[in-house]
């Protein structure tokens, strides 16, 4: 599905990804796990295709298309997915004409068919459900006044509209108390599928008892420096990142 | 010879253009010259006629110093060589205006075609009681004694030039006059359609809007084109609202690409009384909008609102003087602009609170989205406060688009150029909400949208 070898990538004159490689196959959960500052935003946007970063060695493709050849919104239609870290509001767009918009592209760059009216009024809502967000949220302006947990669940509602091959989850756990994180990972659960791939980003273990990952990695400066199981995570939670990080210097 | 002298030398012959041309207008508006009061002879407008062309004639005619015109310039309006349109248009069926009509809209329908009023195309419907409107020259006919004193009794003396120009030479226009407490249920839309002519022609339509004390109306104005037709509009209003009276006005400038288009609104307010303008400019290569409010009571509240978008060589220029004279008054003005191609646009508002007027509330805010490097908005809000106990406040933005909220749309799969439309029509959004029809919210959002469509956003 992803693969990923030697990317490097810059902003502005500083090396940020310093050679990272990963391999994701179909229906496979990846954790990536690392201290702040080591990368784990700025390869999600790499991927995303957002502007401000230079790839300067490296390359990345998804079930075999060059991401690095496409617009962000190409890699999008493509089936890649970003639930943001920041999630941005957008005073004065309308969230559900957001939503109409985002799927009727993507529907028509697979050659679907736009939803009439009625059925996507029928799909929203049964999403909607499931991450506990209230009907009202789709005639608010995308992610304007939200609370943080609200912006988080409205990433994973749109991931749940969106249907994507390949989701990337940036934080998605950071802020939410326990009951909001139980939702986002039932909605996040309900999600997997052995054609589906995600790439879970955290800062914390504890998302990953609700998301059970088949791989953890591990990032720091910009390079996975560890790989293992999800034993890993438990690893990493008792004894900090100190010793793998300072390891790896030394 | 250096360049100072050049441009001043210039500038004398500019003026002189110019005066040439109100002159030659003003003597087509001559008395003998036009329909509204030749036969009628009403002294009282014939003596106001006359003092308006004075004014024009004694009136330093603007250069590129004058402040109120430093940033529109009046070149290219002159070398149009407009001239008065005299006779009334009345090839149009019904059928033709229907393209221009807002789907959904249940309105009184008055027309004016190239200034006149058309009771053809007009479908004024069944009027409450205390409710008058009709055509200015026919109400100058039937019963001018009705209109004496009111009439030019807001924009005569110290008026601008073009609002002199047009009292001396207005032909007609639209007369709406509510009687006190007098209820309009339906809003009443005034349509100025304008058709090209062999000649560029300057139409001069002239309204007054009159509200009885608790009087309540709701008026749509829209200005738009038959084609891409070369004229000039130079529309005048006069609204006066009684004590307690309510007026919801909007205003929608659509004028063809390649007309010329001047507005100058004077607004009074008695006590208590609420005016609500919204005034949306998309149309037109070069227009000029100002709105003149006075009070003559306490608690009234104006709020001025705007919506402008200028693309390839338009220029939309709105000027606003409210004069706080009296205690306990409040205004906002709100406008907002997006310039794209090499579009201009020009925001200058004056607040001013005498010293008497404490208590005033007033808050302006400009704020500008510029889509190309070519666009440009020169914004200046100005307060002049003479109160000590007042609360007033003044913002100016100049943005671009946010690269994060971009980034966000097209992450989402949708294009570089929906995900930009979409996010000016957000930004728009606050604006076009304030309309109080949704007819009209949509028909705006849909013009704005289409003009966004094919703008050039990149
Ligand atoms: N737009 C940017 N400009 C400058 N530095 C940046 C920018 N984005 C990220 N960085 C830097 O890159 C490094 C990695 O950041 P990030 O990818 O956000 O880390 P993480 O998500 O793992 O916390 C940090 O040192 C950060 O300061
Ligand atoms: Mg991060």
């Amino acid at each position: 599905m992803l693969s990923v070898k030697g990317l490097k990538a810059n902003v502005g004159d500083k090396e940020i990804l310093r050679g990272l490689d990963l391999e994701v196959a179909p229906g496979e959960i990846h954790a990536i796990m690392g201290p702040n500052g080591s990368g784990k935003s700025t390869f999600a946007h790499v991927l995303s295709g957002r502007e401000g970063y230079e790839v300067t060695a490296g390359s990345a493709k998804l079930d075999g298309t060059d991401l690095f050849e496409l617009e962000p919104e190409e890699r999008a239609r493509l089936g890649l997915f970003l639930a943001f870290q920041y999630p941005v509001e957008l005073p004065g767009v309308n969230n559900m004409y957001f939503l109409k918009a985002a799927l009727n592209a993507i529907r028509k760059s697979r050659g679907e068919d736009e939803f009439d009216a009625v059925s996507f009024m029928r799909l929203m809502k049964e999403k909607l459900k499931v991450l506990h967000l209230d009907d009202s949220l789709l005639k608010r302006p995308v992610n304007f006044g939200f609370s943080g947990g609200e912006k988080k669940r409205n990433e994973i509602f749109q991931m749940a509209m969106l249907e994507p091959k390949l989701a990337i989850l940036d934080e998605t756990d950071s802020g939410l108390d326990i009951d909001a994180l139980r939702i986002v990972a039932d909605g996040v659960n309900a999600l997997r599928s052995p054609e589906r791939s995600m790439i879970v980003v955290t800062h914390y273990q504890r998302l990953l008892d609700y998301i059970e990952p088949d791989y953890v990695h591990v990032l720091a400066k910009g390079q996975i420096i560890r790989s293992g199981g999800k034993e890993l995570a438990l690893e990493l939670e008792e004894k900090g990142y100190g010793w793998i990080v300072d390891g790896e210097a030394a | 010879m250096s360049a100072a002298t050049n441009s001043s030398r210039q500038q004398t012959e500019a003026a002189e253009a110019f005066a040439g041309w109100l002159h030659d207008l003003g003597e087509a508006a001559s008395p003998a010259g036009t329909g509204v009061d030749a036969e009628s002879a009403q002294g009282w407008l014939a003596a106001e006629r006359q003092q308006a062309a004075e004014r024009l004639r004694a009136q330093a005619v603007p250069t590129g110093k004058s402040e109120s015109w430093r940033y529109t310039g009046l070149r290219s309006l002159i070398d149009q060589g407009f001239i008065q349109v005299d006779e009334p248009l009345s090839a149009l069926t019904p059928e033709d205006i229907e393209e221009v009509l807002v789907p959904g809209l249940d309105a009184h329908r008055a027309v004016l075609v190239n200034g006149r009023y058309s009771a053809s195309l007009s479908e004024l419907g069944t009027l409450p009681r205390g409710v008058r409107v009709g055509s200015l020259s026919q109400m100058l006919e039937s019963d001018p004694d009705a209109l004496q004193g009111v009439l030019t009794r807001l924009a005569g003396e110290g008026s601008h030039l073009f609002a002199a120009l047009n009292t001396a030479a207005m032909q007609d226009g639209l007369v709406l006059l509510l009687e006190r407490g007098a209820l309009l249920e339906r809003p009443i839309e005034i349509i100025h359609l304008s058709v090209g002519m062999e000649e560029p022609r300057v139409a001069q339509p002239r309204h007054l809007i009159s509200l009885g004390d608790g009087a309540q109306a709701q008026v749509i104005e829209r200005y738009i084109s038959l084609g891409d037709a070369l004229y000039c509009t130079n529309s005048v209003l006069e609204i006066a609202l009684g004590r307690d009276a309510r007026l919801t006005h909007a205003r929608l400038q659509q004028e063809s690409p390649n007309a010329f288009h001047i507005t100058s609104l004077y607004l009074s307010q008695d006590a208590n009384s609420h005016y609500a303008g919204v005034n949306i400019g998309l149309g037109g290569i070069w227009a000029r909008t100002d709105l003149v409010t006075r009070f003559s009571g306490e608690h009234a509240e104006c709020d001025l609102q705007g919506l402008y978008l200028a693309g390839d060589k338009q220029l939309i220029d709105y000027h606003m003087d409210v004069r706080h004279g009296l205690p306990n008054c409040s205004s906002r003005e709100r406008f907002k602009g997006i310039l794209y191609g090499k579009g201009r646009a020009v925001f200058d508002g004056l607040v001013y609170v005498a010293r008497d007027a404490q208590k005033t509330d007033a808050a302006m805010s400009n704020r500008n989205l510029i889509l190309s490097e070519n666009a440009e908005v020169d914004t200046k809000p100005q307060l002049e406060i003479y109160a000590d106990d007042v609360k007033c406040s003044h913002g100016t933005t100049v943005g671009q688009i946010e690269p994060e909220a971009l980034f966000y749309l097209r992450s989402r799969g949708i294009s570089a150029s929906l995900a930009r439309r979409m996010l000016c029509l957000g930004f728009a959004g606050e604006i076009i909400d304030a309309l109080d029809s949704e007819a009209l919210r949509d028909y705006v959002t849909e013009q704005v949208g289409d003009r966004l469509e094919r703008a050039p956003l990149d």
